[in-house]
């Protein structure tokens, strides 16, 4: 008797928590499901929703990297996150947040970069990621402008070979879960070449196998080749890296689609790093540029100028960037030539394609006036 | 107080059968809701996020090659998981192979009234049990195959029929003839097998004498086969070191090789200790009857004691075979192209990520779900029928 009326209540009471449960299913389910279309569609109108207020009230940016990749991003010995990289995270940051430190280094593997993104782990992606169509398109990333063009190269040992060309009949090691698998296919087919080409997912099994003679050519990035040849064991004059580049890599930055405010925010915190260098403002000399008479970086800067009628007054380009968001960047992180030189030159690497336009290269940020 | 008056039913709700009933409908109902709820709410969410979901990549070209198999960037991305999932296979049937073996003899060894053997059997167990997989894998990858393999421009070539290298180790291969008349010579040894069994069954029958049926029956197999092979004019490939790679022959991949011996190593540390418990689960008095009747110490193990202890052994033994076939998925870190490598590569040459790691699971779920139907009927062909 006892037990069978103990068993009632209990399936009663299991019946009023299913109801509930579910009810809260529903609740949760649509709510989130608003929410998200809020984020999806959030228009840059202002009207919440967009990623950049998120930003803003949570005081941090997620931000994604690879903490393997020297030159673009490392973790050091003391927990600091180093690399050109690294440092557009902190220029993200420095534009939105004031704040350049104001910055959560998410360490991504190679295939789990957009999925991060697409689950909203991260607000921008930052990992020296290859702009292609396929990713614009089925990954539902935007990529914003390029802030390194890279090509896919070869790296030998020393005395090996003198050119792709002589490379028929080898084994290629390539970074796993990149387009670098798909580049060499390509360009074997291409060359008529006969290569064998084993994929590593991790750098650190990659260059065992290559020091230990189980591959004949290493093909990434160059900027990444160069990276690795810099800290490769044997020294760097050990490997030569071909003169041949056989692919375009443009390394761009990418959020998530359907946020243009948060999309044009993040873009223009890149531009303002390239605006700068044209201008010659860097970190040491910005703040002798306030008191300048030039009205186009007195705009840029976010500084007072004289209008038309002679009224004071400042540019707000409604980007929802505070005004003196390009102050901030250079003034914590620097220009682009400064933090080119700070992480990439020392690896060896030249401007070349990166320098600005103005001298030849593909860096050109669009006029910041009204 | 009695529960139920004598004669009258009880209402509905104390109706034990009702009840037993309505809970089962319940629970079933709440977990229908829950799954309902987290599908649709994965559909919403990633509809919304844009996350594309469908299959169409399968037929879309890899751009990507795989070595060693007849695949071009051209084929579609199914042919990719295909070959995945034929070499998940592999390293798993040979694994499984070498770990019941190596994990057998150390089992037995550790009983061993041998001082030396028991206690090398037990350090071997209680060193690799205690190894996480991927460090041994790693360490063996890196430290022993590639190293101790010397390299191609060195290769070690003993009698020209074998090339060793840490590209790859060289072994002869059958040359393929047309696969008809082979499927002749096959079906040809399969029934010979089959009668020379027959024969020998009423031999033992009538006489006593051992039938010894897997050993002739299987012999007279391998010898049809080779020679009706060598008859429709097959041969052997040899390999041998072509500038810096490896021709002719079959290429046993450095990546499968280190895979292989970590998983055996491995594995065969979880499978001595299940035949050591399973050996002791044998009535004590079986052994003893066995010395009684003067078996040698091998006959008593071969033909009393291990015949029961594998019985007692076959499910635990299932499980570290399923252990086994997940944990080869680790072979994607060292260029070996399984299921887990082929999704990984096709997702960073554009599929998309959702899709591309479901139908991984799935062929992970129903891979070891077969081989737990394979365990299952062993273990009710096998298990002692209890009067």
């Amino acid at each position: 008797m006892k037990v069978t009326k103990l068993m009632a209540a209990l399936v009663a009471l299991t019946l009023v928590f299913a109801a509930c449960t579910a009810e809260d299913g529903d609740e949760t389910t649509t709510s989130g499901a608003t929410d998200t279309t809020g984020n999806g569609n959030g228009n840059g109108d202002g009207e919440g929703g967009s990623l950049l207020d998120e930003v803003q009230e949570r005081g941090e940016l997620n931000c994604g990297t690879r903490d393997a990749f020297p030159g673009f991003a490392v973790l050091t010995a003391e927990g600091d996150h180093v690399g050109f990289d690294s440092d557009f995270c902190r220029v993200i940051a420095a534009a939105v947040l004031g704040d350049a430190e104001a910055v959560n280094h998410v360490d991504l593997e190679t295939t789990d970069r957009f999925t991060a993104l697409q689950s909203r782990q991260i607000d921008v992606l930052v990992r020296n990621t290859t702009w292609t169509a396929g990713r614009d398109g089925t990954e539902g990333a935007t990529f914003l402008t390029v802030n390194y063009y890279d090509g896919q190269g070869m790296m030998v040992n020393t005395g090996d070979f003198e050119s792709i060309n002589d490379m028929d009949g080898v084994v290629i090691c390539v970074a796993a879960g990149t387009t670098t698998e798909g580049n060499a296919a390509a360009e074997a087919a291409r060359l008529g070449l006969d290569w064998e080409v084993r994929p590593f997912p991790d750098t650190d099994q990659l260059q065992g196998a290559f020091l230990e003679g189980a591959c004949d050519g290493w093909s990434s990035d160059t900027s990444q080749l160069t990276g690795f040849r810099s800290v490769y064991p044997d020294g760097p004059d050990a490997l030569t890296i071909l003169p041949e580049v056989f692919s375009k890599e443009p390394l761009a930055p990418a959020v998530l689609d359907g946020d243009i405010a948060w999309a044009q925010a993040v873009n223009w915190a890149i531009l303002a790093t390239i605006q700068a260098e044209e201008f010659g403002i860097t970190s040491e000399n910005v703040d002798d540029f306030l008191d300048s008479d030039d009205v186009n970086i007195r705009r840029f800067l976010g500084l007072e100028f004289e209008d038309d009628e002679g009224n004071l007054t400042t540019f707000d380009s409604a980007l929802g960037l505070p005004l003196d968001f390009a102050y901030q960047v250079i003034s914590q992180v620097g220009n682009y030539e400064e933090i080119f030189d700070r992480h990439l030159a020392p690896l060896g690497l030249e401007r070349g394609v990166n320098a600005l336009w103005s001298d030849g290269g593909l860096m050109y940020a669009p006029p910041y006036r009204p | 107080m009695t529960s139920t008056q004598a004669g009258g039913r009880p209402p509905l709700y104390r109706d034990v059968r009702v009840l037993k009933w309505a809970y089962q409908l319940l629970v079933f109902a709440i977990v229908a809701a829950i799954v309902a709820w987290l599908l649709g709410n994965f559909r919403r969410n990633t509809a919304a996020s844009g996350i594309p979901t469908s299959f169409d990549f399968l037929s879309a070209p890899t751009s990507f090659t795989i070595p060693g198999a007849d695949f071009s960037p051209n084929s579609p991305v199914r042919n990719a998981y295909v070959v995945g999932l034929l070499n998940t296979l592999r390293v798993s049937v040979v694994g499984i192979i070498l770990a019941t073996i190596l994990g057998t003899v150390i089992g037995i060894g550790r009983l061993s009234s041998n001082w030396v053997v028991s206690r090398l059997s037990a350090a071997y167990v209680e060193l690799f049990r205690n190894l996480p997989l991927l460090v041994l894998l790693t360490f063996i990858f890196l430290g022993v195959v590639l190293q101790f393999l010397p390299r191609i421009e060195v290769a070690w070539t003993p009698l020209d029929w074998l090339v060793f290298s840490n590209r790859g180790i060289g072994v002869p291969w059958y040359q393929e003839v047309s696969g008809w008349s082979l499927l002749l010579v096959l079906a040809i040894g399969i029934v010979g097998w089959w009668l020379i069994a027959r024969w020998r069954k009423s031999v033992f029958e009538q006489t006593g004498r051992p039938s010894r049926a897997v050993l002739m029956g299987g012999g007279f197999l391998v010898v049809t086969v080779a020679v009706g092979w060598l008859v429709f004019g097959g041969s052997v490939t040899l390999p041998s070191v072509d500038g810096r790679r490896i021709a002719g022959g079959i290429r046993v991949d450095p990546s499968f090789f280190a895979l292989v011996i970590a998983l055996v190593i491995y594995t065969a540390s979880h499978i001595a200790e299940i035949v050591r418990g399973s050996i002791q689960a044998v009535p004590k008095g079986q052994g003893e009857a066995a010395s009684a009747l003067a078996l040698s110490g091998f006959q008593r193990m071969w033909n009393v004691i291990l015949p029961q202890a594998m019985r007692i052994a076959i499910p635990p033994l299932g499980n570290q075979y399923l252990n086994l076939i997940k944990n080869s998925s680790l072979g994607a870190g060292f260029a070996y192209f399984d299921i887990t490598n082929v999704t990984q590569i096709t997702v960073g040459n554009g599929s998309p990520a959702v899709p591309a790691f479901f139908l991984a699971l799935l062929f992970y779920v129903v891979i070891s779900l077969v081989t737990s139907l394979f365990v299952n009927v062993a273990n009710q062909r096998f298990r002692l029928v209890e009067r």
